[in-house]
């Protein structure tokens, strides 16, 4: 199935790239690939051939001739077609810092060849401290067995039970008896603290047994309560099960749970935590899990980037699937493109004054790596550049509307951080004055209920001088969920 | 900087919403108007008069656009592809057919809303991710899909009405 790299992918642009595109994409490779400078063997053919790319396509006439004779299928050999839409179509020169949004969004072809789904390989890992007693227990249990009924012959699957030590319920294995790991998981007993990174650590044993890239991994997380003082491993366990190609899922049950923590233990490998307010809704949650992990068509999406110099990124979001935060370094892994659903990501970046050249400003260059389960052949990584021209004067252009219902909600979600992060602060006067803000906005964009809790809290941050661990949870995972609605109905 | 109306708060150029208090900083407008869709379409039933043979507009026509509002009829010739959606000022592309002399604003329609499209004989509709959606005899279509039209069909851009007439 390797297709020779065609005059496109060779410089690393799209079919419809414009004129500029093509000369500027052909004088960097020319650059690097220079015989001149450079030694790698192989490399000067590579040179050549791109010179050929060049000059075929930088001819209008010799370029038509030459798409006329590509096979059809192979414009879109890639199953991912990627999309980037700007706030606006330059930078200003001034003296000032600015800021410019980026919405990146991968999409999966439709008309691709039917992929198979490919099968999983899960971990469940409880919670099972004493905080968990009782109908909380039952319920966990339950939903654990629902699950495991839920999966196909061809699923890997495994059960992890922890408290301040674990144990493994149920190994990693193609699960025949199904009915006598059931009374496995009915067996498990609540006691002791909670020390999540022996669930981790043990949960991520069994990922590993069955660890394939043909499948999709994932270790789901359930947990009721704080961890004390193994965070930093827990980070570091999450980021090396990325590398691994292990995505680590969190759902957190009830409100006494660390949410900022296990956002970050998620976001490593490209995740996110979902709250779960009544032990009730555990089975519900598992299953839309269950749903969207079938439905994965790019199992991970990884942005390997460089930040250019005098840039910054004030954060990265992830729209949908699994709406999320987005932890952003040299790899960032951006999350999953469903067969159905884009990954969309909304990028924030600052820009120096510095940064302004008059040959325009590149923000990040990098490459998307693209891991797909289904597919036997790697793929190849896509090129991705982000940069703005710059001019002397704003152009009088409004950004495109899926940037501004973006932000617009986005923009709720982050009132909500900041008010958490006032009141952290013991700014308690600046905390409920944002907290009546996103209120007023929530009302008017018809959210009356959620409006209430808003208001609700900062009434009762006024009071106790916190907020709630209640109201904090609701109003963050609530505010997050108006973003999904968004994105799913768009789609 | 640019100085929030509604809180006075500073933004850095570029901010599109106040960092402080939420408000929308850009004053450009011209996001789509958001209208309430959910009691906007009736689904038409089969009794409507649908006029039985479309008067030919132009010789070489191959369909019109009846608007229900008004009553004017928009004929479709000349090309087989048609963005529909209104002019607004300082946007980049432009709509093949512009309705807002029709009162496309008040009705939701977005800028680029919608793509009509004939091949050969079968006439297509698509959903250019609108602001408020785009209708088909009442059903909401899924953006960037297409749908083929029947003769009669009514379409709605958000609630701007129109009955497709097919040659």
């Amino acid at each position: 199935m390797t297709i020779p790299p065609n005059y496109y992918t060779l410089l690393g642009i799209l079919k419809d790239a414009s004129p500029e595109e093509i000369k500027r994409a052909y004088i960097e490779s020319a650059q690097r690939l220079h015989p001149d400078k450079n030694q790698a063997p192989g490399e000067t053919e590579i040179f050549l051939e791109v010179q050929q790319a060049y000059e075929t396509l930088s001819n209008p006439k010799r370029r038509k001739a030459y798409d006329a004779t590509l096979p059809k299928e192979e414009t879109d050999s890639n199953p991912i077609f990627h999309e980037v839409l700007y706030s606006r179509p330059q930078l200003v020169r001034m003296d000032e810092p600015q800021l410019v949004y980026v919405l990146l969004n991968l999409r999966a072809h439709h008309q691709n060849e039917p992929f198979p789904i490919p099968p999983l390989n899960v971990c469940l890992v409880l919670d099972r401290s004493t905080s968990m007693k009782d109908a909380k227990m039952d319920l966990l249990k339950a939903a654990a067995i629902q699950f495991m009924r839920g999966l196909r012959p061809e699923d890997i699957f495994s059960v992890v039970a922890f408290s301040d030590r674990a144990e493994v319920i149920i190994p990693a294995a193609y699960q025949a008896d199904r009915q006598k790991l059931e009374s496995r998981i009915r067996d498990i007993q609540a006691s002791g603290a909670t020390e999540l990174f022996q669930g981790l650590e043990c949960g991520m044993n069994e990922m590993r047994r069955g660890l394939d890239a043909r499948r999709v991994n994932q270790l789901i997380l359930l947990t009721d309560g704080h961890t004390y003082g193994d965070e930093e491993a827990c980070i570091k366990l999450a980021t090396k099960a990325a590398q691994e190609g292990i995505g680590i899922s969190v759902m957190g049950i009830g409100t006494d749970w660390n949410d900022t923590f296990l956002d970050q233990v998620a976001s490593r490998t490209g995740n996110t935590s979902r709250y779960i307010a009544r032990p009730q809704e555990i089975q519900k949650l598992l299953a839309e899990k269950f749903r969207n992990l079938t439905r994965v068509l790019v199992e991970e999406v990884t942005l390997e980037s460089k930040l250019q110099d005098g840039i910054s990124l004030n954060y990265a979001f992830r729209l949908q699937p699994e709406t999320g935060p987005v932890s952003f370094g040299e790899m960032t892994r951006l999350g999953s493109v469903l067969r159905d659903t884009d990954l969309s990501i909304l990028f924030e970046f600052l820009v120096q004054p510095p940064a302004l050249k008059p040959q325009g400003t590149h923000l990040l260059d990098g490459n998307l790596k693209i891991v797909m389960a289904a597919r036997p052949t790697p793929l190849p990584p896509i090129r991705i550049r982000l940069e703005r021209e710059v001019a002397d004067e704003p152009a009088p252009v409004s950004p495109p509307s899926a940037i501004l219902q973006a932000l617009s909600r986005l923009t709720l979600y982050r009132m909500q951080e900041r008010a958490r992060a006032e009141s952290q602060n013991g700014e308690l006067a600046q905390a409920t004055r944002s907290l009546k803000n996103l209120a007023a906005h929530l009302l008017e964009q018809g959210h009356r209920d959620l409006a209430n809790t808003v208001l609700l809290e900062a009434e009762n941050i006024q009071r106790k001088r916190a907020f709630s661990l209640t109201g904090e949870k609701e109003i963050k995972y609530a505010t997050r969920a108006l973003l999904m609605q968004e994105g799913e109905s768009s789609t | 900087m640019i100085t929030c109306k509604n809180c006075l708060h500073k933004n850095s150029p570029g901010a599109i919403f106040c960092s402080d208090c939420g408000a929308q900083l850009s004053d450009m407008d011209l996001s789509t108007q958001s209208i309430r869709t959910d009691k906007v379409i009736a689904p038409v039933g089969g009794d409507t008069n649908i006029p039985s043979a479309p008067k030919p507009i132009t010789d070489h026509g191959w369909g019109s656009l009846h608007l229900m509002e008004s009553g004017q009829i928009l004929p479709l010739a000349e090309r087989d592809e048609f963005t529909l959606g209104r002019v607004s000022e300082g946007q980049p592309a432009v709509p093949d057919l512009d309705l807002s002399p029709y009162m496309a604003y008040a009705g939701g329609v977005s800028r680029m809303h919608a793509l009509l499209k004939r091949d050969g004989k079968r006439v297509i509709l698509m959903d250019l991710g609108s602001a408020n959606g785009t209708y088909v005899n009442g059903k909401r279509l899924t953006a960037n899909v297409e749908r083929l039209l029947n003769h009669g069909d009514v379409v709605a851009l958000g609630k701007f009405k129109f009955q497709v007439l097919i040659r």
